[in-house]
């Protein structure tokens, strides 16, 4: 893989021990708030400072990244399910049920996302689980359209016809020879779809439709600091930076593995 | 009774004088006063424009439901009221001159003023205001805003075309202080068919009879108002007041950082550090008629017992809150009654629950918390732990998290739950199903709270907790029947001793306004920006 | 499919928790509130009243808006140029700068100015748009006092210089949600076409550089940048709702922010019609777009 593919992949795995580990070795809890201290600047007790809750930055980001790639790693895995179900299906019923699906995902890829996202969320409710299944439902079409040539191009290949041949019924055909085919695609589709779902989620939580307080996630970090930009503007810098700086990274995975796993586009 | 009801506004006046004195000290030597004396800025100018932000489009009715909190300046700069609050908060003077009640204390009569004239050029007269309230307010299935407000009256008479008779089923004392609160009133000439949906007015140009009039609205962007020639009284200063829509609270900050504003208000508190070093701007705090609570619901029964609610206040750290949430701009509550209300307000209650967990944990052992697994209080085996209703709107968020982490550290569990503010209104207001929920009440300029704390408001008017208690009903009757201002004074003294023993909502704090001025605007009274506008015929531009 | 959409929006956002914001507010009575919904209507079963709604809709009236009672269509006329003037001058852009630096990454491929743009295209890629707004307005307008911070005009004048003042910040920060597609697209067509044996061969022939991507090259590179800009026009309405926060832009998407919230039933529906229908009317101008740069399909 690429030398930036690399880069990224290495600070995505240290931002994955960072939330995995990082609470268990910072011991300040997220939400412990020590009013009299808000705002305080970089310290020893506190090295990235407090909020204006006194609350410690330092561990809010922490916490906050294991949200947000929560978040983004379930809505991902959402979409790549439903993606997944309606590319294979539409591909390998073709048909009726094909033109349907796929009509379907066309529509879908044109509707402008966000404005349903609002009448959506404002159905459900905020939450982690609103947020994930929103997310996903509106970035599977992607997959589902690789998946889907993929099931065209593969299910007329001799080894398939073969093992039709032999009975196998379809759902193991597709799940056992056809699929497989499609990973590679889908391993760059998934890694592009978390960077859009945390960025997704970021943007919801601006507008205070994501992850709620007093549970901490970069997004909602940021609508908080957005208050304090004029006298804390470090407050909004770090989960602004630590957003675009794992969205980069999905990215630059997202694009190595494509050229890795596509000679075509090594070039 | 004509010469007590004298007595008692030439008392009110007198009050209210020194609390203005103390307002204005406490300004000149805390932050500059936005308005100083004549000698210091010369005498008024005519001329200028003056821009004030709001949040939304507004909606120029004031009894229309969908009129919310932005379209409170503009009506209240265009629409007049029988009276309107003084600048010291007891009613004043608006369309009527002077106002008198029966010996029975059972209607008001109001001596409108002569000569006034709406902006379209008809005349203003006694019709307009029983229109206003026979044919909008009392007419129930318009559901007009505020309606709930006017319970107790039976009627408006005309008893000539320049006085009107307010009529009246029990005893209203704060009537005229009502009156000065959103009751803008409207033209019988114009509305007589459709009073609240009438597109051209409400979101066009309404006719008023106020001392500006709407030139232009332009949906989602701005109203601007230019001097109605047909006002009554004398020329405002300024030639434009432009109502612009900014809907975000930072552009807000940034606009007035660039000069764009003239006035308005720090929605954004945490923002008033970067104001204040900014050259041309002025800061200023102002006293409002405002509380924040705790409502504890009282269909729980671990809330019944008085000894958990005292807790309760003496574990959370109102002082905390007050800096860090409202950066300072705000006092400690006991009681329902501001200090804004200075003729009411008893300031001894201040220190009555000093921040205290040891106390708390007392009182909670008293009440049978005893102490349980991972520091979380028990009683016949069940941790004391309950959810928190947090609407998203305000400071709400930031204040019960450290509620929440106020409690914990008495042995409490409170987990929030989030909510967007409509569905929030529907579970704890609608529904009332909740356990505890933090919020705030802003009520006329008139200490008389009985919709918010009598028993006949519990479980679906605004007595939120649902708290039920005949010796606070019985007070509460008596601030409305008593005619006498000492007698009332006396009776509200009684009110707020008794609520901050019995803490029906548990008291956070009152918080004040910070208002932003450009340097070069002058003459503004110092009271909150929405009632300061109703004097916006006496403010003035300096020229550059 | 925008029938289908507003009967999807119409049963679902009814669905929702609350009501109209007129009777959820705190300091309604249940009283006035029982008498609100009765005059909304509301009262009624929902197939009932989007039946109600779909008849009036097919003859152009979008119904009364709840929460102001002004006809849906006119305040969605009043926010609709807003929005398309804001969407617009992001795309044009994205066109108007992304092509260009595509195409003179594909020139210069491998060389640091195309690893420069490529990492700035990146970033543009991962920060959030709303960031990017605050900063823009904290550098643009509260410190150099250069560009207005918000709003279409100032309260003063109203020219149209000032106009496109106000533009300025949005726009760019809109466009950086597609800008930097727009410039791999064309980096990587513009690649795979200098590859292709017909350029080869009119570089060979001695053609200069300039001359053989502007006869042959671009516009074969251009035919899937064509398309992926098609694709990204949702995307680009999409940003509005965020952008137009940011910089209390009156347009559709804080419309449609306050709609929501404040459950102006009719308004939501009418919304997602309007919205739907010019993403449709977004795809066919993208497919001419198509058949005028691509001959061949200007021929089937």
């Amino acid at each position: 893989m690429s030398r930036p593919g690399l880069a990224a992949l290495a600070v995505l795995a240290l931002i994955a021990v960072l939330a995995m580990v990082g609470p268990a070795l910072w011991t300040i809890a997220p939400e412990a708030t020590d009013p009299v201290h808000g705002l305080a600047g970089a310290s020893a007790a506190h090295p990235l400072g407090t909020d204006e809750l006194g609350r410690d930055v330092l561990s809010r980001l922490l916490w906050g990244s294991r949200v947000t790639l929560l978040v983004g790693v379930a809505a991902m895995i959402a979409a790549l399910l439903i993606g997944l179900a309606v590319g294979a299906v539409a591909g390998f019923k073709g048909g009726w049920v094909d033109a349907v699906l796929m009509r379907f995902t066309d529509g879908m890829l044109a509707i402008p996302a966000f404005f349903f996202i609002l009448v959506v969320i404002t159905v459900l409710g905020t939450g982690v689980g609103t947020l994930v299944l929103v997310i996903g439902a509106l970035s599977w079409m992607p997959v589902a359209r690789v998946v889907y040539g993929e099931t065209l191009r593969w299910k007329e290949a001799e080894f398939v016809l073969a093992a039709r041949s032999l009975g196998v019924p379809g759902g193991r055909l597709l799940a056992r020879h056809i699929l497989p085919q499609a990973i590679p695609s889908l391993v760059v589709s998934a890694t592009l779809g978390v960077a859009f779902a945390i960025l997704t989620e970021s943007a919801l939580s601006y507008l205070g439709l994501g992850v709620q307080p007093p549970l901490p996630s970069w997004g909602n970090m940021l609508q908080r600091a957005q208050q304090y930009v004029f006298t804390a503007p470090v407050l909004a810098i770090y989960p602004g930076v630590a957003i675009t700086v794992v969205v980069l990274a999905f990215n630059f995975l997202g694009d190595g593995l494509r050229d890795a796993l596509d000679p075509r586009r090594r070039r | 009774m004509v010469s007590a009801v004298r007595r008692q506004l030439v008392s009110l006046r007198a009050l209210g004088l020194v609390g203005a004195l103390i307002v204005s000290a406490c300004s000149s030597s805390g932050q500059p006063a936005a308005s100083g004396t004549a000698a210091t800025q010369g005498a008024p100018a005519s001329g200028g424009t003056v821009t004030i932000p709001i949040g939304a489009d507004p909606t120029l009715n004031p009894w229309s439901p969908n009129a919310f909190v932005e379209s409170l300046f503009i009506n209240r700069v265009i629409f007049e009221g029988v009276t309107k609050p003084g600048k010291d908060l007891a009613p004043a003077p608006d369309l009527a001159e002077s106002w008198t009640t029966a010996s029975d204390g059972l209607s008001w009569t109001f001596k409108l003023r002569t000569g006034v004239k709406w902006s379209d050029g008809q005349p203003f007269s006694a019709d307009d205001v029983a229109f206003t309230f026979n044919d909008i307010v009392l007419k129930k299935d318009l559901g007009a805003q505020n309606a709930a407000s006017y319970a107790a009256l039976k009627q408006v008479t005309v008893v000539d075309p320049n006085t009107v008779r307010f009529d009246l089923s029990r005893k209203f004392a704060a009537l005229p202080s009502f009156l000065a609160y959103n009751a803008g009133i409207l033209p019988k000439h114009v509305l007589s068919a459709n009073p609240l949906t009438t597109t051209s007015f409400n979101k066009g140009a309404p006719v008023s009879t106020g001392p500006f009039k709407v030139e232009k609205y332009t949906s989602g962007q701005s109203v601007s108002l230019v001097r109605n020639e047909s006002y009554f009284g004398p020329k405002p200063y300024l030639d434009k007041v432009v109502f612009t829509v900014v809907p975000d609270p930072n552009t807000q900050i940034a606009q007035a950082l660039s000069g764009d504003l003239s006035i308005m208000i720090l929605d954004n508190k945490a923002a008033v550090d970067r104001v204040k070093s900014a050259s041309g701007l002025v800061v200023a705090s102002r006293p409002l008629v405002q509380y924040y609570w705790l409502a504890l619901n009282q269909t729980d029964p671990r809330f019944t017992d008085v000894r958990v609610r005292q807790a309760f206040v003496e574990a959370i750290d109102r002082n905390a809150i007050i800096k860090s949430v409202e950066l300072g701009y705000g006092s400690i509550a006991n009681s329902p009654i501001t200090p804004a209300l200075a003729a009411f307000y008893d300031p001894s209650l201040a220190s009555k629950y000093p921040y205290d967990p040891a106390k708390a944990k007392d009182l909670l052992a008293q009440a049978g918390w005893t102490a349980g697994t991972n520091g979380v209080l028990q009683k016949d085996g069940k941790p004391f732990q309950f959810t928190m209703d947090v609407g998203q709107r305000g400071v709400l968020e930031p204040v019960n998290a450290l509620i929440q982490q106020d409690l914990k550290k008495v042995g409490v569990v409170a987990d929030l739950n989030t909510m967007e503010w409509n569905a929030y209104i529907q579970k704890v207001v609608v529904r009332r199903d909740y356990t505890a929920t933090v919020n705030w009440w802003t009520y006329p300029s008139d200490p008389d709270v009985f919709p918010y704390y009598h028993s006949s408001a519990a479980g679906k008017g605004f007595n939120i907790p649902g708290y039920q208690d005949p010796k606070l009903d019985d007070l509460l009757v008596q601030g409305q029947t008593a005619s006498d201002l000492e007698q009332r004074k006396a009776v509200y003294k009684q009110l707020q001793t008794y609520t901050s023993d019995t803490l029906p909502y548990l008291f956070l704090w009152y918080p004040q306004e910070i208002d932003v001025l450009s340097s070069s605007l002058h003459g503004v009274p110092e009271l909150g920006l929405r009632d300061a506008v109703q004097y916006i015929g006496e403010w003035w531009l300096a020229k550059p | 499919m925008v029938v289908f959409a507003s009967a999807l929006t119409f049963f679902f956002v009814n669905l929702a928790p609350g009501g109209p914001a007129s009777i959820m507010r705190f300091d309604v009575t249940a009283e006035q509130r029982d008498v609100l919904i009765r005059a909304m209507g509301l009262d009624r079963p929902v197939p009932q009243r989007y039946a109600e709604w779909l008849a009036a809709a097919v003859h152009g009236d979008l119904g009364t808006s709840l929460l102001t009672n002004e006809p849906v269509s006119a305040r969605i006329a009043d926010r609709l140029p807003n929005t398309l003037t804001l969407a617009g001058s992001a795309l044009l852009i994205s066109i108007l700068l992304g092509i260009p630096i595509g195409l003179v990454q594909a020139v210069r491929r491998g060389s640091p100015i195309d690893h420069v743009l490529s990492l700035a295209s990146a970033i543009g890629l991962a920060v959030p748009v709303f960031w990017l707004g605050i900063v823009l307005i904290l550098v643009f307008a509260v410190s150099l006092h250069v560009l207005p911070s918000a709003g279409v005009t100032s309260v003063s004048s109203d020219t149209l210089w000032d106009r496109v003042t106000h533009l300025v910040l949005p726009a760019v920060a809109l466009a950086t949600t597609i800008l930097p597609t727009v410039v791999r697209f064309t980096r990587s067509s513009t690649v795979e076409v200098l590859h292709e044996d017909y350029v080869r061969t009119a570089a060979s022939k001695g053609l200069a550089p300039g001359v053989v991507i502007r006869r042959h090259a671009l516009r074969n590179a251009l035919i899937p940048v064509t398309s992926a800009v098609g694709a990204l026009v949702p995307r680009l309405l999409g940003g509005t709702v965020v952008t137009e926060a940011v910089f209390g832009w009156p347009g559709m998407g804080r419309l449609a922010l306050e709609a929501a919230q404040g459950r102006d039933y009719p308004l939501v529906t009418g919304l997602t019609v309007v919205i739907a229908a010019i993403a449709v009317g977004a795809s066919i101008v993208v497919d001419l777009a198509y058949t005028w740069i691509d001959p061949r399909v200007r021929l089937q």
